[in-house]
């Protein structure tokens, strides 16, 4: 997963009518109960665009599918594999048998069987043997070809045999939804897969039909996503809320303020100073949650060698490139770019994999003196003129380049020009276009190559594997933006991906983190805060995920709505909800009533106002062509 | 209003959105990046066989303009991307958005146009009426008091830009006061009990990014109002109609009001193109789902198609809007006729 998933004027006649095509109800589905349903709102800054699976990119769009379906095995607190829409599963060697639970049904009412798992996981392997490779935007094929996955076959109604290539537990991390098929097969895997040239398949007639907590029932696209509770749900546990309503924000700074007034619940992906202004809010909790990620400082490996564009050997030179590591104080970028929020860098696998996450055992510090001797002794000498100098005895000056999209780089940046300017180094520092950076840092055969330094960032999935996988060999021309290369690694990277035995696994992870650690094609920087914030005024049960450094929501899968409860009192017969009440904005516990009324009152203020200017001029215009007659 | 007037004048704005067609697929062909590339990124097991049918089927192997040069001279080509653009564009046929996914173009812009335009169409009327008497009246009675607090209030609000502004009434009026809520058009998932229900939550919603937008624009407005009429107001036929013995208030509307309109008229032309601009961060502030969210979505996104799309609309908009503003121009002053 990439982080980069990461007007006009009319008459008043003109205008009246479009406000009435506005108001006109559309099709909103009526619920049927003389309550009014408890919706828990949560906002964010990504997109929200897709309800077809296969077209996801960013977070909100697996936690909307998420919600509507189930994964084969679903993920708990702690990102171990739990009953999902497999009940139980065994393994022996390469071959997996899942048992679905019986008397399942979908949320349409329809039996949920082993064949539905079986169709879902073939259109991934059909897929593959298409021109396209792959699925929709092909995030999700991943998940089964890393595990090896090559073939499924549903022997009865409850049962699944999966085999895999080599013995290993991926699986029970593949985040698939599982589909219905009475649904999707009336849809060919070009329309699914929105190949060009067919009528796409978006999944929006809705409701949507899944066996998740909650089903989408209406889809404003860019705007918000509506959820229902689902009437079939097979889980014993459920969460308070009657609905959820996902929300975009296309400023996160609205969506503070919506917090503050208790029109949303949930906002994720705060910055800092909102973060520490919501300390001390009442009834709002903050959270500081790890990211599944890093930012990291990369080299071009590849150095200036052929097919490669980097200016100097000695960014091929490991020794050159741990050197500088004791040039960077990721404490000080911690505080200055992050203001504080964040954990500084050191291995590839971020501690966000508690299980696998292994820090150094020789961690550098920062230290311009050892940075100096390691270099010199490494055979990068300053000339008189104080200048750094390779081995071919030239002065090192070296290009360093960001994203535009990632801008907080910047601020890196500037550091960096200072730190390595005090060994000598002369660095250019710029910022690059997103897209014109993607071109080249891309290796060869399918790319130049060409670049010294760069910042960037990864963000990975339930299992390390995928952030392991920009170092191997093969990946060059593919992922692999530092080119690194090296034979342990790429043979380490097989056997932990085969091993099934968890301390076996942990010594391999170990192994990859120091090798990488001490070779440095990248310096991790520091791994991001995820920082959220909710109101605990209408909702209780908030439970992290991971339960170390995780959040409520927007993590793995539907855990986290499922835990909630509610707070409100009891109101079965909401009296105090007359008509305006109903339209008006739901704010935080009972004050509801007398802020909808001052504020019809003062709509009807400002228009009566209008209305009377409009009047007023309209006489005064009026007038003198009586007087004329 | 002479036929060849309005001739002249509808070639001309159908040349500029040739040109704008043209601008658009330049500009977009410039940005750095190849598309394949930056849609692919991160996606696994992408081999370089599927990059070559992705640039293949999306017709980036094709040459760019139907005139291009090689090692053995110039080339003509009838199958380009230059005449497959402006082909398909001409048959409204804008292409697949990339963000979303499987959307054309069309229907995402689509969803998006009459937030914009109900927004922005009733910003600008208030804008206008409020604007235009307040100019009125302060250049009529040049030096009183509503002269002086009208004209201070009106560079204040002039001088400030639309975030500013909306994030001010926001923090005022939403988080402080909570009189109006924070975002949307609508609340998101509720039911209305009647269309008056669903009114009354439209109008919550819209109070504060039409008071950002009509306050952004009432400043100008009344300020050029106003320089014009105190300039018709010194005109010799004022001073004419004065010692015919006419009444003031005569005067004022019949003589000096319709000759002092002339520079708004252009003014309210040239302002749509700005308010674009505008509504970019208006609907921002407000969450408002309209084609400056969209835009800004797109933007950061790299969802080209989506922008190019914008871009087009807004551009053809604004020379349509240029062009009715000729046409009113020409009602209103027959000098210009000619």
């Amino acid at each position: 997963m990439a982080q980069s998933a990461r007007v006009r004027f009319g008459r008043a006649l003109l205008a009246s009518a479009l406000l009435g095509a506005t108001l006109l109800p559309a099709g909103v589905p009526a619920l049927a109960s003389n309550h009014e349903p408890l919706v828990l709102r949560a906002g964010t800054d990504q997109d929200l665009q897709v309800l077809n699976p296969w077209n996801s990119v960013v977070v909100a769009d697996f936690e909307v599918y998420t919600l509507n379906y189930d994964l084969l095995v679903n993920f708990g607190q702690d990102l171990e594999p739990v009953p999902g829409f497999a009940e139980s599963w065994d393994q022996d060697g390469t071959t997996w048998t899942f048992h679905i639970r019986p008397g399942m049904n979908w949320s349409d009412g329809e039996p949920a069987t082993a064949d539905d798992v079986a169709y879902t996981f073939q259109l991934i392997l059909d897929a593959v043997d298409t021109d396209y490779g792959c699925l929709g935007q092909c995030y999700l094929d991943g998940y089964l070809l890393n595990a090896g996955v090559t073939s499924v076959e549903a022997t009865d109604a409850e049962t699944v045999v999966i085999e895999t290539e080599f013995e290993n537990t991926l699986l029970l991390q593949s985040y698939v939804p599982i589909l219905p098929e009475h649904v999707w097969s009336e849809y060919t895997l070009e329309e699914i897969g929105n190949h060009e040239g067919v009528e796409p398949f978006l999944n929006d007639d809705l409701p949507v039909v899944g066996t998740g907590p909650y089903q989408a029932v209406e889809f404003e696209p860019g705007n918000f996503i509506r959820f229902a509770r689902n009437e079939h749900d097979w889980r014993d546990e459920q969460g308070a809320p009657d609905e959820v309503i996902i929300q975009h924000f296309s400023s996160i700074d609205t969506a503070v303020q919506a917090l503050r007034t208790g029109e949303i619940d949930y906002v994720r992906g705060i910055l800092a100073d909102q973060f520490d202004a919501l300390r001390n809010e009442p009834d709002i909790a903050v959270v500081e949650g790890i990211a599944n990620g890093y930012t990291e400082l990369s080299f071009n490996t590849g150095g200036n060698s052929e097919g490669y564009g980097g200016r100097t050997a000695a960014l091929s030179d490991p020794a050159f490139r741990d050197a500088l590591g004791y040039a960077i104080d990721t404490d000080a970028l911690v505080e200055a770019t992050l203001g504080g929020y964040g954990t500084p860098g050191s291995t590839i696998i971020p501690p966000f994999h508690t299980r696998w996450h292994v820090p150094p055992e020789n961690p550098r510090t920062f230290d311009l003196a050892e940075a100096d001797r390691r270099l010199t002794a490494a055979g990068y000498v300053l000339d008189g003129d104080g200048r750094r100098l390779d081995k071919d005895g030239n002065q090192l000056n070296l290009r360093l380049t960001w994203p535009d999209s990632e801008a907080e780089n910047a601020t890196n940046a500037q550091f960096m020009v200072e730190w390595f300017g005090d060994l000598g180094i002369e660095i250019d520092a710029a910022v690059t276009e997103e897209g014109a950076l993607i071109d080249a840092v891309t290796g060869p055969p399918n790319g130049p190559a060409d670049y010294d330094l760069y910042m960037w960032g990864w963000v990975g999935d339930p299992d390390p594997t995928s952030l392991l996988n920009f170092f191997r060999t093969e990946e060059i021309g593919f992922s692999s933006d530092s080119f690194y290369s090296n034979e342990r690694y790429d043979e380490l990277f097989l056997l932990q991906r085969a091993e099934s035995d968890e301390e076996q696994r942990l010594a391999y992870l170990t192994e990859m983190q120091e090798l990488v650690y001490a070779e440095a094609p990248y310096h991790i920087l520091y791994y991001d805060a995820e920082l959220h914030a909710y109101r605990t005024d209408r909702f209780g049960g908030w439970t992290l995920q991971p339960s170390e450094g995780g959040t409520p929501l927007f993590g793995y899968g539907s855990f986290g709505y499922t835990k909630l409860t509610s707070l409100a009192e009891p109101t079965p017969e909401p009296s105090s909800a007359a008509p305006s009440g109903a339209a008006s904005p739901p704010p935080s516990g009972g004050g509801e009533t007398p802020a909808s009324t001052d504020s019809t009152l003062l709509i009807l203020g400002v228009v009566a106002l209008v209305a009377v200017i409009a009047v007023g001029l309209v006489l005064v215009r009026r007038r003198p062509s009586t007087e004329e007659e | 209003m002479s036929g060849s007037y309005l001739a002249r004048r509808l070639s001309s704005a159908l040349f500029t959105i040739a040109l704008i067609v043209v601008v658009n697929f330049i500009l977009f062909r410039a940005m750095p990046g190849s598309p394949e590339r930056v849609i692919l990124r991160g996606t696994p097991n992408v081999t370089p066989a599927q990059l070559e049918a992705a640039r293949e089927r999306w017709g980036l192997n094709d040459p760019i303009f139907p005139i291009s040069f090689d090692a053995g001279g110039v080339v003509v080509s009838g199958d380009n991307q230059f005449f497959k653009f402006v082909g398909a564009t001409v048959a409204g046929d804008l292409g697949y958005s990339f963000v979303a996914r499987g959307q054309t173009v069309g229907d995402v812009l689509a969803q998006r146009i009459w937030p914009t335009v109900i927004l922005f169409g009733l910003g600008e009327l208030v804008a206008i009426v409020l604007g235009l008497a307040l100019g009125a009246y302060s250049g009529w009675r040049r030096g009183g008091r509503v002269d002086l607090v009208g004209n201070g209030v009106s560079l204040v609000l002039y001088s400030t830009p639309y975030f500013l502004l909306g994030m001010a009434l926001l923090l005022v009026f939403a988080t402080g006061l909570r009189w109006f809520p924070t975002f949307g058009m609508l609340t998101a998932g509720v039911t209305y009990p009647d269309l008056g229900a669903r009114l009354v939550d439209f109008l919550a919603h819209l109070a504060l990014p039409l008071a950002t937008v009509s306050l952004g624009l009432v400043g100008q407005y009344a300020i050029v109002m106003r320089s014009s009429i105190v300039e018709t107001l010194s005109d010799d036929y004022v001073t004419t109609a004065r010692g015919m013995g006419l009444s003031e208030g005569r005067i004022l509307r019949h003589h000096a009001l319709p000759n002092a309109l002339l520079p708004t008229v252009s003014l309210i032309a040239i302002n749509l193109g700005y308010v674009v601009a505008g509504a970019i961060t208006v609907e921002v502030v407000f969450n408002w789902p309209g084609l400056g969210t969209l835009a800004v979505e797109a933007l950061t996104a790299r969802d080209y198609p989506v922008l190019q799309g914008v871009f087009l609309l807004l551009s053809v908009s604004v020379v349509l809007a240029n062009l009715v503003a000729d046409l009113i121009y020409g009602l209103l002053d027959p000098r210009v006729r000619t």
